[in-house]
């Protein structure tokens, strides 16, 4: 057998497939020995870690439950709590932000839409306005952007015959993508202060609507795409049949959109689930989630590694299982359309 | 597993959560109250709290949620939960020196007439330097002492007599016999390993370690001289001088004798490097002392020996900047010509309430400080290194028996507890700073540039600008005059 | 917006009136009617609504409220807090003041590393400016936009220049170029090289995208404390292989470049099988035929490679690098689990450094930050996926 030379037209050769097979093979172990190391440690005593590393349960050393009762039994409560809400936050979450998502990327896909510069332009002085009244002159909140809107609004409706430059769909599309580009840090101090004049710190709701608008952008973005390339006929004929665009969408468009729904909730929820930093910003003590309680370990713990594996253990077990899920839908191409197009 | 089985699993597994916390206790007093008490993840101080809380729920009915963060967010979590109205946090376990700034807007619960009708906690056992100054603001007391605070360095008993070396006095003491220990195998492991094991990460607690240096060179006159600023224009001490320079020496040339990446070890690490016998010194509260006991983790069990915050022959003149000799006059306290001046850092870990909290709650919360206060729990967790918490009541100094009884052999209990008490009547003691946003001075500002010193980004000049400047910078921010006249009332000084 | 036809009053009446309806019946039957055409006439500015108000309030507000936090002092007092307007102070601060250090970086003369890197970057946009003016077909816009994207990466480029080598420090800003540019680079070409292997003809495809697609969803925070276990010199499973190099003393965290360097790692780990993930399917769609009537002709690999495959896939490796220079700028968690931002301030990205300020209650100066990185992200963004993202759209077009 001749090493380096295909042994038929088409194939490989055996020493480049050896050395693919072995690449690939040393980076599957790079992506599965951090994910081992935390099981193997989880079950590690202090004496284990001490006197240097050790690798193999039951071989090296036997394996020990202590740590996984600390964090459910001893620690219960205080570890149960940033759980539930991690999974209320993330799963309320990701509901809202595919319904809006995918209501918005519809009608992107389907309808026209002309805003006019000068209406956005009128809407932006709006908020502005409505800002400045409640933290300059100590305007009521509420007054103040009831009052905004209203006269917002009316002006808007007044400029109607002022002629001005309109965009289009794909601007539209452009603006919420480019939203991704917006570095979470500059709005986190705002929507904190935002929500602390309105006295909800620290609250699920806050953690919700934050999260949902951040991962609007993704579903709009995924979902934009997989409508476009749902044909239309389905729809045409239910339309001419009378049937109202609500009933058209919820009932026609959406079944048909299934697989790519359940992909982009499975992405979305993940996301939620990860997030760190609006958490770290916007929760104190009742809202505190579970990447918020892993993180905080960073202190005067010393290696007290066994106790971090667990945390990160059940923190990370439910992100895999969906991934898995998930991976199925990746496999069908069905979210590349996006980078690819 | 499918995703419905694990959500299944995870529910049901909630829903018994639910139930076992519902469980009634017999018509007590908090029945159906909770109470949320933050602190910073330790397991010091956190471990405490939690091990005992399921206790006071069965005689008290009240669920205590433990909430913690990391110690350099606590300050900042805790001040804007409770001016903003958030008020998620109904109780914490923070640092006294922080109550001014919690106490001057209103935000802490007075609790004078709830402790003075307390029977439970034996008001008068509180070592009187805790009492007055870890619990009480302006006359009123607004904390109730968990945890005693004295900064101390410990030696390995063992190795000084081995190499023939005293218990350092003064800091170039500390330096020799880090250098004579360094590299030497101190644990039998055949490995080399380290002279002196000084927290010394960014963002942790590691900047009372240079206070600790400092102070010695600092203050000489008494308590009342003040440590950190002039007391006539609260000029930084900690700035372009011979005796700053001096400290900032000697803190960096520790860093020769110790683990390599000792500038990313907090508190946590470095007391488990000493109690596992690679280190000749460090430089720690009294945690060293009842974790050395631990039977199951500790490898020095009655080889460590403490000693009173080394000193210094030689202090700053505040006029000229200069370091001159000590005479009698100069260092009045002086012992046998070393001028000590034992830090109490931090000041002891206490819990103080949020006065926005509700009624019900404030009781309840009181009630689980008192109980952890109370000498039948507190002198069982001091004894505890694993809890924080070190002694503060006069009872845990004089009755040997609890010491004894934990594991520590007698010489070491009246070793230990005498560099504590020798440190606690010292006229020369150094107080931490408490003048509002002292957490602005001494965790972001001298943090920062002592983390960069020790990185290598700044030399020691730079350093000494740096914090000066920074100091300054806050001062002038706030108001000189109002940070002045608090200065000199939290001290002490005319 | 096209409109479906709107049935008018009359209609309705008559359409009532057939069903035999009492009057009251038919006033309901004609506000419900009337309702769900007025819904339905609206639809489309309904379907959009919910999404659009959000992300309006969530971000052109905050974008508006962090630009004049950025201009005023914050202090806590008894009530709450006030806010103090104080003009460009805390800007003035980073750039020229107290936070240099911290921002910018220590400025120190030139070494010749940093000559190299000023030299190559200058170069490089000099060459381009060229190239651009000599093409014959620019624009009013065009040229404002290279200007302005160019003056700050010259920028860039001479603040590293002069900030590198030596004893020097570097800023939180190099510091977020740094593990942008390094990080991508090795996340781009380790990717790319991995899909291009697993979309060779080899078996078990199926497995590698599973298991390769695994780290892209793990909780950063989490990964960055396990790689804090892996990389402990003492502790860490590698610790034999550490101290048979001789490096069981070397502290990566003490020296601000390795720390950097295990920020980088940490990402890359995560961030690999995205790149991997897309570069495998554009890999998957090259035109087979061309491919093969290439081998077929007996051309190398390299030659298909170049030829055939890049060409073809060129586009969606810009998108893919625009993404990932995109979510880069962003990092946080890893580099305050792994490293606290230390040695000092050496790892700290953009977002770790205006956290801090947050934390140490300085909001202004926090916004001030968290403002500077989003202009030069986003500047750099635009100006990348003009530059180079379209062109290669519209050469493959």
């Amino acid at each position: 057998m001749k090493l380096f030379e295909p042994a038929k037209l088409g194939s490989m050769a055996p020493a480049s497939k050896l050395i693919i097979y072995g690449l690939l093979g040393l980076w599957t172990f790079i992506v599965l020995f951090p994910l081992y190391w935390l099981i193997v440690t989880s079950v590690k005593l202090p004496i284990h870690v001490a006197d240097g590393p050790v690798y193999l349960p039951f071989v090296d050393y036997t394996p020990s439950l202590h740590a996984w009762r600390y964090i459910f039994v001893d620690l219960g409560r205080d570890t149960f709590r940033p759980y539930l809400n991690s999974v209320i936050v993330a799963v309320l979450s990701s509901i809202l932000a595919v319904g809006a998502g995918s209501m918005a990327a519809y009608a992107l896909s389907r309808l026209e839409f002309r805003p006019r510069l000068i209406s956005i332009g009128l809407f932006i002085l709006g908020v502005a306005g409505t800002v400045v009244a409640v933290t300059l002159a100590g305007v009521n909140w509420r007054v103040a952007a009831a009052a905004g809107l209203a006269l917002t609004l009316i002006v808007i409706r007044a400029a109607r015959g002022v002629p001005s430059p309109e965009l289009g769909n794909s601007d539209i599309l452009f603006w919420m993508i480019s939203q991704r580009i917006l570095p979470p840090v500059v709005a986190a101090i705002p929507i904190y202060v935002m929500f602390q004049q309105v006295g909800m710190l620290d609250t699920h709701f806050a953690l919700i609507v934050t999260y949902t608008t951040v991962n609007l952008p993704i579903v709009v973005w995924l979902m934009y795409d997989f409508f476009s390339t749902v044909p239309k006929d389905l729809e045409e004929s239910a339309e001419l049949d009378g049937a109202s665009r609500f009933r058209v969408f919820f009932e026609i468009v959406l079944p048909l959109a299934k697989p790519g729904l359940v992909a982009t909730s499975l992405l979305v929820l993940i996301l939620a689930w990860n997030e760190y930093l609006l958490a770290l910003f916007l929760s104190t003590a009742n809202a505190q989630t579970i990447p918020i309680l892993v993180a905080a370990q960073n202190a005067t713990r010393g290696p007290q590694w066994w106790y971090m594996s667990v945390l990160i253990i059940i923190m990370i077990l439910p992100v895999i299982l969906l991934t898995l899920l998930l991976q199925r839908f990746i496999a069908k191409g069905l979210l590349l359309g996006a980078v690819k197009g | 597993m499918s995703i419905r089985k694990f959500l299944t699993g995870l529910t049901a597994g909630a829903g018994i959560c639910a139930l076992a916390a519902l469980a009634p206790a017999a018509a007590a007093e908090f029945d159906g109250v909770t109470i949320n008490v933050m602190t910073f993840t330790g397991p010091q101080i956190a471990e405490p709290l939690q091990r005992r809380a399921p206790d006071f729920e069965k005689a008290t009915g009240a669920k205590v949620n433990v909430i913690t963060v990391p110690f350099s967010d606590l300050y900042q979590k805790l001040l804007t939960d409770w001016t903003t109205g958030t008020n998620s946090v109904d109780a914490a376990v923070f640092a006294p020196q922080w109550m001014v700034d919690y106490v001057t807007p209103g935000l802490l619960e007075d609790i004078s007439d709830r402790v003075a009708k307390d029977e439970a906690i034996k008001l008068d056992d509180i070592a009187p330097f805790f009492r007055e100054f870890s619990q009480k603001f302006n006359g009123k007391t607004y904390m109730l002492t968990l945890d005693g605070d004295f900064q101390m360095v410990y030696y390995r008993t063992d190795v000084a007599k081995d190499l023939g070396l005293n218990p350092p006095q003064t800091w170039d003491d500390y330096l020799a016999f880090a250098k004579a220990a360094h590299g030497k195998d101190l644990n039998g492991d055949g490995k080399a390993d380290f002279g002196s094991c000084i927290a010394k990460k960014r963002n942790a607690q590691s900047y009372w370690m240079i206070i600790s240096v400092a102070s010695a060179f600092l203050q000489s006159k008494g308590t009342s001289q003040g440590a950190f600023f002039k007391t006539e224009d609260l000029q930084p001490l900690y700035g372009q001088n011979e005796a700053f320079a001096e400290a900032l020496r000697i803190y960096s040339e520790t860093t020769k004798y110790g683990p390599p990446d000792e500038i990313n070890l907090d508190v946590g690490d470095t007391r488990n490097l000493f109690t596992s016998g690679q280190c000749a010194l460090s430089i720690d509260w009294g945690d060293i002392g009842t974790l050395a006991i631990d039977k199951e983790k500790s490898k020095v069990i009655d080889k460590v020996g403490a000693v009173v915050l080394p000193g210094s022959k030689r202090v700053l003149d505040r006029e000229t900047g200069k370091l001159v000799d000590c005479t009698p006059e100069i260092c009045p306290h002086a012992k046998d010509g070393i001028n000590h001046a034992p830090f109490a850092a931090f000041g002891g870990w206490s819990g103080g309430i949020n006065a926005k909290a509700d009624p019900k709650v404030k009781d309840a919360a009181y009630a689980f400080f008192s109980w952890m206060s109370q000498p039948e729990h507190s002198n069982e967790d001091v004894t505890i290194g694993i809890t924080g918490f070190n002694p503060y009541r006069l009872s845990q100094f004089q009755n040997l028996e609890l010491w004894t009884k934990a594991g520590m052999s007698e010489q070491a209990a009246k070793d230990y507890l005498g560099a504590i008490q020798e440190s606690l009547n010292s006229p020369n003691m150094v107080l931490d700073l408490r003048i509002p946003q002292n957490q602005r001075y001494e965790q972001v500002a001298l943090d920062t540039a002592i983390a960069r010193l020790l990185a290598g980004e700044l030399d020691i000049e730079g350093a000494m600008k740096d914090v000066a400047a920074s100091w300054n910078e806050i001062t002038d921010e706030l108001s000189r005059d109002e940070q002045l006249s608090a200065y000199k009332s939290t001290i002490g000084a005319q | 917006m096209s409109e479906l036809p709107l049935r008018s009053e009359p209609a309705l009446t008559a359409e009532a009136d057939r069903a035999g309806a009492s009057s009251g019946e038919r006033i309901r039957h004609i506000t419900a009617v009337g309702i769900t055409e007025w819904l339905d006439r609206h639809s489309g500015r309904l379907f959009v609504l919910p999404a659009v108000l959000l992300i309006l309030s969530f971000s052109i507000f905050p974008l508006i409220i962090s630009a004049w936090l950025s201009l005023s002092r914050f202090k806590l007092v008894t009530t709450g807090f006030e806010l103090k307007y104080i003009g460009l102070a805390n800007f003035r601060k980073l750039l020229f003041g107290s936070q240099q250090f911290h921002f910018l970086g220590t400025f120190t003369e030139i070494s010749p590393f940093g000559g190299l890197i000023m030299l190559a970057g200058f170069g490089a946009i000099a060459w381009t400016l060229y190239r651009y003016l000599a093409s014959g077909s620019i624009s009013v816009l065009g040229l404002i936009g290279r200007l302005i994207a160019f003056s700050l990466l010259g920028g860039i480029v001479l603040m590293f220049g002069t900030t590198i080598g030596g004893k020097s420090q570097i800023g939180s800003l190099s510091t977020t170029i740094f593990y942008v540019t390094a990080g991508v680079a090795v996340q781009f070409l380790i990717g790319m090289g991995l899909a291009f292997l697993c979309s060779q003809k080899i078996a078990g495809r199926s497995f590698f995208r599973v298991v390769f697609f695994i780290p892209l969803m793990v909780t950063p925070v989490g990964i960055a404390y396990t790689f804090r276990m892996l990389a402990d010199m003492k502790f860490g499973p590698f610790a034999p292989l550490w101290s048979a190099m001789g490096l069981g003393q070397f502290a990566w965290a003490a020296n601000p470049w390795s720390a950097r360097w295990v920020v980088v790692i940490g990402d890359s780990w995560q961030w690999i099988p995205f790149v991997f993930i897309v570069m495998l399917a554009a890999f998957e769609s090259q035109p087979r035929d061309e491919v093969e009537a290439a081998e077929l002709d007996g051309a190398s690999p390299l030659q298909i490679f170049r030829d055939i495959t890049w060409p073809s896939v060129a586009p969606v490796a810009a998108t893919v690098v625009l993404i990932r220079v995109i979510e880069a700028f962003k990092m946080v968690d890893l580099p305050n689990v792994l490293t606290n931002g230390g040695p000092g301030i050496a790892s700290e990205s953009l977002t770790l450094h205006a956290f801090m300020e947050w934390r140490a209650l300085n909001l202004g100066g926090s916004a001030a930050i968290a403002y500077s990185l989003l202009f030069v992200s986003t500047i750099l963004c635009v100006a990348f996926f003009n530059l180079i993202v379209q062109p290669m759209r519209r050469e493959r077009a």
